[in-house]
């Protein structure tokens, strides 16, 4: 298999136009297993398309994305078997609406793995422990608040037991009072060593949290750095402009 | 109601030849319908086109004309195919049960065609990406995401297309199936009393819609289950 300093993702020169639109130019990008990326820019800048690309939900026009020795191209026979091994999480959390939670939790479970019932209940429920809320196993999703529903997301993704997580603006959509349980999920995850790449506007994560922290915009990977580096030192006008945006109140 | 004397267990076997005839219709009613839906949303475009002609063709043309069409379009074909083995045989034809509960299936799957293919553009597009994120394939999506979600939307219209499924069965006895609306016509002729004979029929008719409508109700009650908040 491949040398474990190998990266786990990696992306050359990767290209994705809708029509005439660029959303991403020649984007390179290599992530080592463990490592935790957080993904900032300004809107439309093409962060979301990026970690998008990186289980095929959107594919891309030219480059090469590897994943764990693996090309991503339109002739990956078992693309479904790919995805498996990278959870994600969404901005909208998309539990399926008419399951109760654990049914969300085991579905892809015993679908795709082939878990037997038993035990998929089991990983299911101690990943409901993992995001404190077992109690909510058998009521539906729309019987819970938005961060509580954005663990779960989160508990389902894991369940399948994946090598990378992505995060697409995973606490967007939430009240300000639920942002804070959804972030300490996800800072336990990543103190277990999980790959983890976080499109994400929480400045504060991104500086107690991520290994790196990159810088899009314009479908182009700006800057890239360490926490500490990035926000004090940005060596790019378009990164110390953005951020004194976000940073300003 | 004395003029009814000895014409009952004749409506009631015509009315379980009607329950029948429903049954068996329901079933390719829901396979064209979804098969119908399918093809419209698919990106091939001799699907849908086909389909299109389908729902122009079936939702254009009155029912009784597709009963007819079916019944003596199949016998003469039929008939045509048997004399190409045997110049002796004068006419074949496929039994009227049949060839009534798949046009009436016809018809009202092209409704029901339009019906699942709205349906299945309310599925929340996130619930469909998240399954495929999960590595669940295109078909386990379809039965375990789609199809339970789009049947939700779906059901309120479709208890209208199960309505007018049941009232269809009524066509068929122009083409000679004993059913209510057939043994009426002969009780008529017998007893002189046509208005006895069919309010008979339609309150028959009135019975089987009620089933129908209060399962309807059972059912949306039943799919909406998770839509409700706790108390």
């Amino acid at each position: 298999m491949n040398n474990t300093n190998d990266p786990i993702i990696r992306l050359i020169e990767v290209s994705k136009r809708y029509g005439k639109f660029e959303a991403l130019k020649e984007i390179d990008l290599d992530v080592r297993k463990g490592e935790r990326i957080v993904v900032c820019g300004p809107s439309g800048s093409g962060k979301s398309t990026l970690i998008r690309c990186i289980n095929r939900m959107e594919e891309h026009t030219s480059g090469q994305i590897i994943i764990n020795g693996h090309e991503l191209t339109d002739k990956t026979k078992d693309i479904d078997a790919v995805r498996s091994e990278i959870g994600m999480v969404f901005q909208s959390f998309n539990l399926f609406p008419h399951m109760t939670i654990l049914k969300n939790l085991t579905i892809a479970q015993r679908l795709v793995r082939k878990t037997p019932k038993a035990e998929a209940r089991d990983t299911a429920m101690h990943y409901l422990g993992r995001v404190k809320i077992p109690e909510q196993a058998n009521k539906y999703p729309i019987q819970l608040s938005g961060g509580q529903q954005q663990r779960v997301a989160i508990a389902r993704a894991l369940c399948m037991k994946p090598q990378i997580m992505l995060f697409d603006e995973p606490t967007s959509a939430l009240d300000p009072e639920m942002i804070s349980e959804v972030l300490d999920v996800m800072v336990d995850l990543a103190s277990d060593g999980m790959t983890m790449l976080c499109v994400t506007h929480e400045m504060g994560f991104a500086r107690s949290v991520a290994d790196r922290v990159i810088f899009m915009d314009h479908g182009q990977l700006i800057e890239q750095a360490e926490p500490e580096t990035f926000f004090n030192h940005p060596q790019h006008e378009r990164t110390a402009l953005f951020l004194r945006q976000i940073l300003r109140h | 109601m004395d003029a009814m004397t000895g014409w009952w267990d004749d409506y009631f076997w015509a009315s379980i030849t009607v329950a029948e005839v429903f049954v068996c219709s329901l079933f390719f009613m829901v396979i064209f319908g979804l098969l119908g839906a399918s093809a419209k949303l698919s990106s091939n475009a001799v699907a849908r086109s086909l389909a299109n002609t389908y729902t122009v063709f079936f939702r254009g043309t009155p029912e009784i004309l597709v009963v007819l069409l079916m019944y003596f379009g199949s016998a003469v074909t039929l008939t045509a195919i048997a004399q190409l083995f045997d110049s002796s045989i004068r006419f074949v034809d496929i039994p009227p049960f049949w060839a009534g509960t798949i046009a009436i299936a016809l018809v009202v799957g092209s409704y029901a065609t339009e019906t699942f293919r709205g349906a299945f553009s309310g599925v929340n597009p996130g619930s469909i990406e998240a399954a495929r994120a999960l590595g669940m394939s295109n078909t386990q999506t379809l039965f375990y995401v789609r199809i339970p979600e789009m049947w939700r939307l779906a059901l309120p219209p479709f208890g209208n297309h199960m309505l007018s499924l049941i009232k269809d069965t009524a066509l068929i006895s122009i083409i000679g199936l004993n059913e209510m609306l057939f043994v009426a016509k002969q009780a008529t002729s017998t007893t002189g009393k046509p208005f006895t004979m069919y309010i008979v029929v339609g309150v028959i008719y009135l019975g089987f819609s009620t089933i129908i409508t209060l399962a309807t109700m059972l059912l949306e009650r039943f799919a909406n289950r998770h839509v409700r908040r706790a108390p």
